[in-house]
C-alpha cells in the first residue's frame, strides 16, 4: 500500500526548474533511499512531500490527503531536516517534552528518544551548547518523539562520527522491522543507504531516473558490470562510449565502470586493449562483477549524462 | 493518538526565546522609568484649566511618550530576531513540520512578539495612571482607552508593515535595519508634514496624517496645541476622531491580513 504518492511534481525557483515532473511511490513498511547530485532537487521533492512547498504543478499524496492542506497528518510524520534547527536557548530534555505535548505523547517519551539515539548525558545542556553531531542526533530524537509511522530524513547521518552512523542506521533497520516505519532517507553517503534500503529513487535534474527495489535495480542496471582500471580514465571512457555495444558507462578518476551487452563481452576486451593502445592509456587490470550502489548510482546519472551513445 | 497543543507550545517555546533573561527585565524597566521618569508632565500640567476629559488625555499621553518608542523597539527586536532570524535558520520549518495551520504558527509568534509586549506595557502603564490621578483616569477612562488607541495604531502599523517584509526577506538583520528605517522615515514625514500643514493652514494634510496618526486628530479635539500661538487650523468633531482611529485600524488590519496570506499561501521553506 503506498504511503506517499507523487505525480508529476514540478517546482521552478525563478527560471530554475528544480523538481521537473517527479513521480515516486513509497510503500508501507519500506526502506526508500533517495539519492541524486547536488541540485539534483531530492531536499524540494522531500519539502512538498512534507507540504512545507507548494508545487508548481502536479500532486501528492501523504496517508492519502494533500500534505499542503492537511497538517495534521504531520502527527504520523517524523521529519529530520538537511539543516536542522531549533530554538536554541532551550534545554534539549525541555524542548523535546514540548514536542511531546505538541503531539500529544507522554512527556517520558523525551528521555526515550534521548536514549535512542545515545544523547541521554546531553539532556541538561542548552540547545545551542551541541556539537553538530550532537544537534543531528538531537535533531534524529526529535524525528522519533511522536512514535511516526513515516520519517523523513534528510541527510540524516551528516556529521555524525563513524560509531553513531553505524548506531543510526542499526536503529532505522530495527524500526523498521520491529514496528514496521516506513523510511524516506536522502543522502549521498550510498554504502550506507545500500545498507539499509530496500528501494531506491536515483534522482538528477529533478526528474527520477531510474526507481524501483535495490535488487531489480542491479539486476537491470548493475548485472555484469566490466570495470576497467586504468591511468587515463576520461580519454579512454571517451574512446568506449561510442562503441556499440555498451549499455551504460560512468569514469572516475580512478576507473572506468561498463555495462556490455550481453555475450558481446569477449569482443569488448578486444576493443578496449586496441583502444587503449590509441590514446595511450596503460590498463592495470580489468575485472567483471556486480556493482556497487555508488557503481549503479554513477552508471545511471552517467549514462543519461552521455546522451545517445549510450 | 491524543492531540496536543501545538498552538500553546510553539507560542511558550516563542515567549521563552524572545523574553528570555535578561531581555524581559531590561524592558520592563525602560517601560516603568518611562512611565513614572520620563513623563512629560508640563504638557499635562498645563491642561489645567481644561475639562477633566482633556486632562485624562494628556496624561495618558504624557506617560506614553517614551514608553510608546521602548515598545517599538521591542516589537522591532521581536520581528526581526523572534521571527526573522527564525526563518533564516530554520527554526520556523521545525515549526511547520509540527500537525499545526500555518496561521497558527504565526499566530503564535505574533502573539509572543507583539502582543505580549502590548500586555506589558499596558500593564505598567494602567496602573500607573491610576496611581498618578485616580479620579480622573476612573471617571474618564474612555478618553484614556481612545488616547492608547490613537496613540498604538501608528506603531501597530508599522509592525504589520515590518513584518510583511521580515517573511518577504527572511532575513533577521536585514529586517532589523528595515523597521529602524521604517520607523524614522514615518517620523520625518510626519513631522514635514505638520509643519507643512501648519504653514500652509491645511487642514487637509492634517486630516491625511490623522489617517496614519490619529493621535492628530484626537490631540486636536482636546485642543492640544503643537504649535502654541499659532492659530489652530483643524478642530475634529468627536465622530470625525473616531473615524480616523478606526481607518487606522483598518489599514493595520489589512497590513497583518496580506502578511497572514502570504505566510499561509506563498511562504515556503
Amino acid at each position: 500500500m503506498p504511503m506517499v504518492v507523487a505525480e508529476n511534481l514540478v517546482k521552478s525557483y525563478g527560471k530554475v526548474k528544480a523538481v521537473d515532473g517527479l513521480n515516486l511511490t513509497i510503500d508501507k513498511g519500506s526502506v526508500t533511499g533517495l539519492i541524486g547530485p547536488n541540485g539534483a532537487g531530492k531536499t524540494t521533492t522531500i519539502k512538498m512531500i512534507l507540504g512545507l512547498l507548494k508545487p508548481d504543478s502536479g500532486w501528492v499524496e501523504v496517508f492519502g490527503q494533500n500534505p499542503w492542506d492537511n497538517p495534521e497528518i504531520r502527527d504520523l510524520i517524523g521529519v529530520v531536516h538537511e539543516k536542522a534547527f531549533f530554538p536554541s536557548h532551550q534545554r534539549t530534555i525541555d524542548y523535546l517534552r514540548r514536542a511531546c505535548r505538541i503531539f500529544g505523547v507522554s512527556e517520558s517519551r523525551a528521555f526515550e528518544v534521548l536514549k535512542l539515539v545515545d544523547l541521554q548525558e546531553a539532556s541538561d545542556r542548552a540547545i545551542k551548547a551541541l556539537s553538530a553531531g550532537m544537534l543531528q542526533k538531537f535533531a534524529i530524537a526529535h524525528a522519533l518523539i511522536n512514535q511516526p509511522q513515516l520519517v523523513i530524513a534528510d541527510e540524516m547521518t551528516a556529521n555524525l562520527d563513524p560509531q553513531s552512523r553505524s548506531a543510526l542506521l542499526d536503529l532505522v533497520l530495527r524500526l523498521n522491522k520491529d514496528e514496521g516505519v516506513t523510511f524516506l532517507l536522502s543522502s549521498h553517503i550510498l554504502p550506507e543507504l545500500s545498507r539499509v534500503c530496500d528501494s531506491v529513487a536515483i534522482i538528477n535534474r529533478g526528474k527520477v531516473w531510474a526507481f524501483g527495489k535495490l535488487a531489480e535495480l542491479y539486476e537491470k542496471y548493475g548485472a555484469g558490470i566490466v570495470r576497467i582500471s586504468t591511468d587515463r580514465p576520461v580519454e579512454l571512457s571517451e574512446e568506449i562510449k561510442g562503441l556499440p555495444f555498451i549499455e551504460k558507462l560512468a569514469a572516475d578518476a580512478r576507473g572506468i565502470s561498463v555495462k556490455v551487452a550481453k555475450g558481446r563481452e569477449e569482443e569488448f576486451y578486444e576493443y578496449v586493449s586496441k583502444l587503449a593502445r590509441k590514446v595511450n592509456a596503460k590498463i592495470h587490470g580489468i575485472e567483471t562483477g556486480s556493482a556497487s550502489l555508488e557503481e549503479l548510482y554513477r552508471l545511471v546519472v552517467g549514462a543519461n549524462k552521455l546522451g545517445e551513445t549510450i | 493518538m491524543k492531540r496536543g497543543k501545538p498552538f500553546l507550545e510553539v507560542f511558550a517555546s516563542a515567549v521563552h526565546e524572545d523574553y528570555r533573561f535578561p531581555i524581559l527585565e531590561i524592558f520592563v524597566f525602560f517601560y516603568a522609568l518611562g512611565t513614572f521618569a520620563l513623563a512629560s508632565f508640563g504638557s499635562a500640567l498645563s491642561t489645567m484649566g481644561a475639562s477633566e476629559e482633556a486632562v485624562a488625555y494628556s496624561l495618558a499621553s504624557s506617560v506614553l511618550g517614551t514608553p510608546l518608542f521602548v515598545f517599538l523597539i521591542l516589537i522591532i527586536k521581536n520581528l526581526a530576531y523572534g521571527l526573522g532570524s527564525d526563518i533564516e535558520k530554520g527554526v520556523i520549518q521545525t515549526y511547520l513540520s509540527y500537525p499545526l495551520k500555518r496561521s497558527r504558527i504565526l499566530s503564535a509568534k505574533l502573539l509572543s512578539a507583539i502582543g505580549l509586549s502590548l500586555l506589558i506595557l499596558l500593564g505598567i502603564q494602567i496602573p500607573a495612571l491610576y496611581l498618578l490621578a485616580p479620579g480622573i483616569v476612573a471617571s474618564h477612562f474612555g478618553a484614556v482607552l481612545l488616547t492608547y488607541a490613537a496613540n498604538l495604531s501608528p506603531i501597530l502599523f508599522i509592525s504589520g508593515i515590518m513584518l510583511l517584509v521580515t517573511l518577504i526577506v527572511r532575513r533577521g538583520g536585514l529586517a532589523l535595519v528595515f523597521g529602524i528605517i521604517l520607523y524614522f522615515a514615518f517620523s520625518i514625514v510626519s513631522s514635514m508634514l505638520m509643519f507643512t500643514a501648519f504653514a500652509t493652514k491645511s487642514s487637509t494634510i492634517l486630516q491625511i496624517l490623522s489617517v496614519f496618526y490619529p493621535s492628530t486628530a484626537l490631540s486636536r479635539y482636546y485642543g492640544m496645541q503643537f504649535y502654541p500661538g499659532i492659530e489652530e487650523v483643524w478642530v475634529p468633531t468627536f465622530q470625525e476622531v473616531a473615524l480616523y482611529i478606526g481607518a487606522s485600524y483598518l489599514i493595520t488590519i489589512f497590513t497583518f491580513a496580506i502578511a497572514y496570506i502570504y505566510f499561509c499561501r506563498r511562504f515556503s521553506v
